[in-house]
């Protein structure tokens, strides 16, 4: 790997850029000579503050953007009140947090990461690699004759590009050469709202605050009103009997080697059985359908069933794997048209079973293992 | 002395051998151990030790078939799983014989029907051909073609590793497994971290998963009308990562395939032959990959798609993604063969010997009655073939017929 240490400057950001950009470490230097405690965000002199926190988190729940507040200088726009914006974040970060409601946290690191990249997108390429620094991103500028902007260690590309669904940013289709990934612009600004996303969304499950004052709290219960309005269901509504007929087909191939008692692999039997758990089988029916493919070990199927429905160990429930993940695992088999358009067998499931009538349904084993939970 | 009491006996006396010397994996208090009891048969999991001295102690006192720690770093490796508070874990690749097709065929592997006992050799079948079942016991055996197949899809990674991902030889720790396989272990901070969809994408890449220039979805049939749109679609390759690769690879394939090579790979293209050196210098050198008369697109795409399977490596997906695996303990005893998992320098590759340098047990001999056993190489000598005869053999070839089912103590 490149020597990095060379082309680091120790050059702080203005107070513009943390405004812009109030997720960085610097914002926390900036703010701690104010040692701003949870109290005084309730008292008159914070309440423009406290406005303005309000109003990120419901520009996010209801148009993806958290809107900075610009005026005109000359002819370029500026930050009005580069204070106010930073001191809101953390306190935006605060009032989502109160929500303890995953979609507004999601909604709400999304926005902040498009902002931010929409910001990013007109920045300096020296801006950009301080930001992505920052972050402690292994990264450069790439040299002046070479065909790319940016030189990126491969492990901080894959934190983020492994989100990422298109072919474009799989590490085999990447520009890779001694542990460096060769980028423009516009891949690593691309990364950087993946990385602002992961961040805030970290922030936002890790405040260690399990009281809140009563103001606080009456503003995070407005916001879940908002999101209610806005964001729409929780859950994926599957149908309410097990349409076998939607299943997609890594899924029937698993099925059809496990009624015929063949031994699938770890990963083929963990997607089946998570499989059915999310689409609304109960643990008890898809340990009886195991059953009815006579041959197995009903106190291990059992446990390992609701293990994956979350009865069992930590209480997660475990979700199917992804497509990408089925297809290292050699599990992907027979793929179609349909499979080409989704990434999560689950999806395949949703939208094939809403084309299917549910008079179709119902080869599935018995009829009382049909019904599900 | 039954046969099982004799191969823990040597166990036995490994484990209480003052000599034997067992590295202690890196963060060792970080680790979880675990090991399988010989006798018992049962897995003693989530155990922490505070040094290897103790952990030695604790392993002549009870003498396991296999020994394991954890490719993950934990708070508190003792407790449960949920509990342990993952902080990181090495990047793990294990590339065994048995997940791989091998220039052997197995055919030296035995398997028997367990419903109706029928049994043959080779790999095993997914349906018993006389009774359609598909439980089987096989005896498999770890046979110098199945080391070698496994050795050349290591020195594959290998190359890529230091290569493409620019970890220095002395970085990767690679092991025989103690079997018939290699184990390649990256602990370096930059990887600890990955989390399992970070770690997948380097397993579709150590494999060839994905690769856009050949993927099936853009090369797909156009519908009528487009069809001059596809086919003025441009095949390129530029060089990094995988398209260097691709390159290099052809470069190397051309160079020495014949024309029944290229027919065999579906290529009927008799051009492709015919204008190899053009090709070389044209395409591969200098990118013009479309001025190669009577080379289309699909053509690139299917040498591209051969090249791809030639260069690739064959590890095992699951153990690479699997953030919590455990993984055999350097310098332990494979309980399969009595050989050891030993490391050795990743520039060894070719030289490495692993039925010479593995041999665990190097005194003494054994009187064992050979069932069946292949010809075969141990410790630097050959022995073997064997059917139903008496023999005395170094215990280390002794040790290792009893494990894989083909001997007996004769008494």
């Amino acid at each position: 790997m490149m020597d990095r240490t060379l082309s680091i400057e120790p050059v702080s950001f203005t107070k513009s850029d943390i405004a812009k950009y109030p997720f960085l470490k610097e914002t926390a230097r900036y703010l701690s000579p104010l040692d701003l405690q949870i109290e005084d965000l309730t008292s008159p002199s914070m309440h423009q503050i406290l406005d303005r926190a309000m109003e990120r988190v419901t520009s996010a729940i209801i148009d993806f953007t958290v809107r900075p507040l610009i005026g005109a200088q000359g002819n370029r726009y500026i930050i009005k009140n580069p204070e106010k914006e930073i001191i809101s974040f953390p306190v935006a970060i605060m009032l989502v947090s109160a929500t303890d409601n995953s979609l507004i946290k999601k909604r709400y690191a999304l926005a902040e990461a498009k902002q931010a990249t929409s910001e990013l997108n007109s920045e300096s390429k020296e801006l950009i690699l301080k930001i992505a620094l920052d972050f402690g991103w292994k990264i450069t500028l790439a040299p002046f004759d070479s065909a790319f902007e940016f030189v990126l260690y491969f492990s901080d590309f894959l934190q983020n590009a492994s989100h990422l669904h298109d072919a474009k940013w799989k590490l085999i289709n990447s520009k890779l050469s001694k542990g460096d990934v060769y980028l423009n612009k516009h891949d690593v600004v691309r990364l950087l709202q993946e990385e602002v996303k992961r961040r805030i969304e970290k922030r936002l499950n890790n405040t260690p605050i399990d009281r809140y004052p009563p103001e606080i709290s009456e503003l995070a219960e407005k916001l879940k009103i908002l999101a209610a309005e806005h964001i729409g269901q929780a859950e994926t509504e599957f149908p309410k009997v097990v349409v076998q007929e939607a299943f997609p087909p890594c899924i029937n191939a698993l099925y059809d080697a496990a009624s015929k008692n063949h031994h699938l692999p770890h990963m083929g039997r963990f997607a089946l059985t998570a499989f059915l758990v999310n689409i609304g089988m109960s643990p008890e029916s898809v340990t009886e359908l195991f059953r009815s493919f006579s041959d197995y070990n009903e106190r291990l199927t059992r446990y390992q069933v609701e293990h994956i429905a979350g009865e069992r160990g930590s209480g997660t429930k475990y979700t199917c794997p992804q497509c990408s993940i089925l297809q290292t695992h050699n599990v992907c088999k027979n793929r179609d048209d349909l499979c080409k358009r989704i990434y999560h067998p689950l999806k395949y499931y949703k939208i094939k079973s809403e084309i299917t009538t549910p008079s179709q349904s119902g080869k599935l084993g018995e009829s009382s293992q049909l019904k599900s939970n | 002395m039954s046969s099982r009491d004799f191969v823990y006996s040597k166990f036995t006396e490994f484990y209480n051998n003052s000599s034997t010397v067992i590295p202690a994996p890196s963060s060792f208090e970080q680790r979880e151990f675990a090991y399988l009891m010989f006798k018992e048969r049962f897995m003693v999991r989530h155990k922490r030790f505070e040094s290897m001295q103790v952990f030695q102690n604790v392993l002549a006192r009870n003498v396991p078939s296999d020994v394991y720690h954890s490719c993950a770093y934990y708070e508190s490796p003792d407790l449960e799983m949920d509990k342990k508070g993952w902080i990181g874990s090495d990047l793990v690749f294990d590339i065994d014989a048995d997940h791989i097709p091998t220039s052997c065929g197995k055919i030296h592997d035995e398997w028997t029907c367990q419903k109706c006992e029928f049994s043959g050799k080779g790999i095993t079948p997914e349906e018993c051909p006389i009774c359609e079942g598909d439980k089987f016991s096989a005896k498999t055996w770890p046979c110098d073609l199945c080391i070698e197949s496994t050795r050349i899809e290591t020195g594959k990674l290998i190359d890529m590793l230091t290569k493409d991902f620019g970890f220095a030889a002395n970085e990767l720790h690679v092991f025989f497994s103690g079997h018939r396989g290699y184990h390649v272990h990256v602990e370096d901070e930059s990887v600890r971290s990955l989390d399992a969809l970070s770690r997948k994408e380097i397993v579709d890449y150590i494999t060839g998963l994905g690769l856009s220039v050949i993927d099936k979805d853009t090369k797909e049939k156009p519908v009528k009308g487009r069809k001059r749109a596809a086919a003025t679609k441009k095949f390129n390759l530029h060089d990094y990562g995988w398209n260097r690769r691709l390159k290099v690879g052809m470069s190397k394939f051309l160079s020495t395939a014949t024309a029944e090579d290229l027919k065999n790979l579906g290529l009927k293209n008799k051009n492709l032959f015919k204008n190899k050196d053009v090709i070389l210098k044209r395409a591969i050198e200098d990118g013009q990959w479309d001025l190669i008369p009577g080379v289309s697109v699909a053509t690139w795409h299917k040498l591209a798609e051969q090249i791809k399977s030639l260069e690739s490596a064959n590890i095992d997906t699951v153990v690479t993604t699997d953030i919590h695996r455990l993984i055999r303990m350097n310098g332990t005893l494979h309980g399969k063969t009595g050989l050891l998992k030993i490391e050795f320098p990743a520039h060894q590759i070719d030289d490495f010997d692993p039925l010479t340098q593995a041999v665990a047990f190097k005194k003494g001999t054994a009187r064992v009655l050979v069932s069946d056993a292949p010809e075969f190489r141990l410790g630097g000598a050959t022995w073997g073939p064997y059917k139903n005869v008496k023999v005395v053999l170094p215990t280390a070839a002794a040790v290792m017929l009893i494990l894989k089912g083909r001997a007996e103590v004769a008494n």
